[in-house]
């Protein structure tokens, strides 16, 4: 498995309808929607955001790894979706996850930094 | 001639064996009994031989092999045995600690059980070209547990089995039916199987009768009949057996000096039980079939679980109340929770349920271990959750850290040097890796009100740049988590929660602020964010260093670079020295780290782990949420009650504290000191010769010259003076260092 690199962007919790209208600064942003109020935009270098008390902070804190998605289903108690493109969250080898899909192609399997010797171990482990 | 056999001591007087005997057929050689009576099986299906081998209480001496020198102590015959430790006043040691090591194997089929069906199934499954692991307890491979993945956990000599297995065969075969009537306490009974392995050992039986089946090639007189009681002598050895003629009723009592009884079997299905909905196991042989039960029993008087107790008049008992149901009988009675896990009383109690019902209630679910592991055995590096690494672990490893885990966290435990590590705190500047801490951002219009709910100390009056230490408690006024509530703006804090009650405090925010409908984002920046504690009295002079020219004042916090690094700087303190949280990106952390290492190897610096850091805060008597806290602990048992403002109209836990303040407490941390090396962390601590409370952290202090510890009383009225470790020691006020808070504010 590649080593997992670290994915840089910025970082949102605001008001859902305030993300939604955001405006994304960088360019081939990725916007990962984690919740209603809350988005990481992969590659962004600022974010421009209509909510005064909006939280907005550089964000170095996950890694990801591009794989096969059924590779990574080989290691989730749950379907990933079928849709394309898509993004879900969820235990994956045991370990805090979220995965893109994009278009087509290998799907990003996206940890906490702090999991990153984990998840590798793990998926190491049992291929 | 001197006799050269082999000895094992029991109860403290030496027994000779035969070379392999059990131990427990080494005692009956010897002519006594190896447990507290009751019918003897020999393969491990009942509690009647446990004992403490070697130290390791409720161990089945009829599965383990005599050698010379093993140490057996027969059970208390009205009782459990003592806890260890307790039997000298809790005088435990950190030399008791043993670590099990742990093999892990892969195999596409597991057989549990090498008998003939087990052999069967393995010969069936490699001949298909799969690749097969047969284990079985006779062999050294005792199977204790099944999980769902599957995974089949073993003891083997060499310490724990962990098996990966995609297909599980349960060939364990089947027990004997135990008998349950008047009498079957005494010695002297024996399972049919029993009776051929101790008749192919040459252990004398006296005069054997048999009941029901009779044995082949054992001597014995058949007796017949149906089983009605035993007789026993004031040793509680059998005399007699009494049984009844089927038709008229007549009893005869047959003089005997053993018993060899042939009740029928059941399957030893146990594991098959445990495997659970999901886990792909399949029985054959004796553990599949459906064996006759025996008939229900009568007598309100006789013991049907030996191991918890439990009479048939306790079954009626709970019947009557409602519990009309196995599950429901099992946890109101306790039949079938002991050390044999129903083994022996499940076929009896399953035909007294059939009796009432008209129907055979299938058998209770069970759960691991089948089979009594030690603590050690159990803890044998069975951690599945996941464990994080802070950005600095190489950084750890590469100075010699002692990693473990804490909170869900790898944290450098020492630096092999921990005395030293202390020093560079208390009389120089040391680095600690502190980016485990919770640290939540949260701002709104209405973040002061939420914040004024949640905590329950002021909020609102807290300025920009100054922080304040804070509890968390539940809506009955237990603390949950403690850390500092830090003002960036007029709507905009930091929160922080130990490392081990982040996740949940975070849960805890965000539903009051959803619950209450107010308007606060939260953003969890706990593993995005590190954070080193700079500490020690060359602190400030190591920061200036760094460029931070003007490091905050106590309590205070500002966002600065240091070394280059943006940095949140927090000035608190939980060492007692004075001390700086640089809270950064963890991306940067290696750089910060490096530098102010560099910067800083003139003053001696060096960096401390948990350990050295348990004992600094222990001598400023800081609590640690979790391991100086109960589930229960309120402000006020913590002597915190400064911390809670009841002037506040309302927060969290407001009204518990309030209407409990007026009851009596009899639970206290307190502060204790005595001279000499520091007890073990948990021990008991007594007065008048009763355990009033527990140790939760101790420490031989070398700048106050003796040992500080913090520990729950537990009864009132508190003792002035109590004992630990067999010592005195003296009950307290905190803190033990620099009671006025100076060095930290320095």
């Amino acid at each position: 498995m590649r080593a997992p690199d670290r994915l840089r962007g910025m970082r949102v919790v605001a008001a859902p309808d305030a993300i939604d209208r955001a405006t994304w600064v960088g360019e081939d942003v990725t916007v990962l929607r984690f919740a209603p109020d809350d988005a990481f935009g992969h590659g962004a270098r600022g974010v421009e955001i209509d909510d005064e008390h909006a939280i907005v902070e550089a964000e170095v804190g996950f890694v990801g790894t591009w794989l096969a998605p059924a590779e990574i289903e080989r290691h989730a108690e749950w379907q990933l979706p079928t849709e394309r493109p898509a993004f879900a969250q969820g235990s994956i080898a045991g370990v805090p996850s979220k995965v893109w899909l994009p278009d087509d192609g290998e799907a990003l399997l996206i940890t906490a930094a702090a999991y990153a010797e984990e998840m590798a171990g793990r998926l190491r482990a049992s291929r | 001639m001197t006799d050269a056999k082999p000895q094992i001591v029991v109860d403290e007087r030496p027994i000779v064996f035969d070379p392999g005997d059990s131990v427990a057929v080494a005692v009956l050689r010897a002519g006594e009994v190896p447990g507290r009576g009751g019918t003897l099986c020999l393969t491990g299906d009942c509690g009647n031989c446990l004992a403490v081998v070697d130290g390791v209480a409720y161990v089945r001496t009829c599965q383990i092999e005599a050698r010379p020198g093993l140490t057996v102590q027969r059970h208390p015959a009205d009782g459990n045995p003592p806890l260890p430790g307790m039997a000298d006043r809790g005088r435990l040691s950190p030399r008791d600690a043993v670590a099990v090591p742990v093999e892990r194997r892969e195999a596409e089929i597991v057989v549990i059980g090498a008998g003939t069906e087990g052999q069967r199934a393995a010969t069936e499954a490699e001949a298909a070209g799969r690749h097969v692991l047969v284990l079985d307890a006779a062999h050294g491979e005792e199977v204790v547990a099944l999980y769902p993945g599957p995974t089949v956990i073993a003891r083997t000599p060499a310490g724990m089995l962990h098996v990966e297995a995609g297909e599980i065969v349960v060939a364990t075969g089947a027990a004997e039916i135990q008998p349950v009537c008047p009498g079957n306490d005494l010695t002297g009974l024996l399972t049919m199987q029993a009776a051929v392995r101790l008749h192919a050992t040459g252990v004398s039986m006296g005069r054997a009768v048999a009941v029901g089946m009779v044995p082949d090639g054992v001597p014995c007189e058949p007796v017949a009949g149906i089983l009605v009681r035993f007789e026993g002598d004031a040793a509680g050895r059998v005399r007699a057996v009494v049984t009844a003629d089927p038709v008229s009723g007549e009893e005869t009592s047959t003089p005997c000096e053993t018993v060899i009884l042939g009740l029928g079997r059941a399957p030893r299905d146990l594991l098959a039980r445990m495997a659970g909905p999901t886990v792909p196991v399949t029985s054959v042989g004796a553990a599949a079939e459906d064996h006759p039960l025996p008939p229900p029993p009568v007598d309100p008087a006789v013991v049907i679980c030996r191991c918890m107790g439990v009479t048939v008049g306790d079954l009626e008992d709970a019947w009557s109340k409602g519990f009309t149901e196995l599950e429901l009988l099992k946890r109101s009675t306790l039949a079938g929770i002991g050390t044999c896990q129903g083994g022996a009383c499940l076929p009896h109690v399953r035909s007294w349920i059939a009796a009432r019902t008209g129907e055979v209630p299938a058998p209770f679910t069970a759960r691991p271990a089948s089979r009594q592991v030690t603590l050690a055995e159990a803890g044998a590096d069975t951690f599945v959750d996941a464990f994080r690494r802070t950005p600095l672990h190489d950084e750890h490893l590469t100075l010699g850290a002692r990693m473990d885990r804490f909170g869900s966290w790898w944290r450098p435990w020492n630096y092999g040097d921990t005395p030293a590590e202390y020093r560079a705190v208390r009389e120089g500047v040391s680095l600690g890796d502190v980016s485990t801490l919770g640290k939540l951002v949260v701002s709104g219009p209405d973040v002061v009100e939420a914040l004024e709910r949640i905590y329950p100390c002021h909020v609102a009056d807290i300025k920009p740049g100054r922080s304040r230490y804070a509890l968390l408690l539940n809506e009955r006024g237990h603390v949950m988590d403690d850390g500092m509530i830090l003002r960036e703006s007029a709507s905009r804090f930091v929160l922080s929660f130990t490392s081990g009650g982040a996740a949940n405090a975070e849960m805890w925010v965000r539903d009051w602020v959803d619950t209450w409908g107010l308007r606060v984002h939260v953003l969890d920046r706990t593993m995005s964010l590190a954070a080193i504690n700079v500490t020690g009295p060359l602190a400030v002079e190591l920061l200036r260093r760094a460029g931070l020219a003007d490091p905050p004042r106590y309590l205070g916090h500002v966002h600065a670079d240091v070394a280059g690094v943006p940095c949140h700087v927090m000035r608190l303190s939980f060492t007692g020295e004075a001390a700086f949280e640089l809270h950064h990106p963890i991306d940067r952390s290696v750089e910060l780290w490096r530098a102010l290492l560099a910067l800083g190897a003139d003053f001696g610096i060096r960096p401390h782990g948990l350990q050295a850091l348990f004992a600094l805060r222990l001598e400023k008597g800081h609590v640690i949420i979790g391991m100086d806290t109960e589930l229960d602990t309120t402000p006020r048992r913590l002597g915190m009650d400064w911390a809670v403002r009841m002037d506040k109209p309302a927060f969290i836990g407001r009204a518990a504290l309030e209407r409990t303040a007026r009851l009596d407490d009899h639970h206290r941390l307190v502060g204790l000191t005595m001279p000499g090396e520091a007890p073990v962390e948990g021990s008991p601590i007594w007065s008048g010769g009763e355990i009033v409370g527990n140790v939760t952290g101790s420490w031989a202090s070398p700048v106050l010259g003796h040992t500080v510890m913090l520990g729950w009383l537990r009864r009132t009225p508190f003792p002035e003076r109590v004992e630990i470790d067999g010592r005195e020691a003296i009950v307290g006020s905190t803190p033990f260092y620099d009671p006025e808070g100076q060095r930290a504010r320095a």
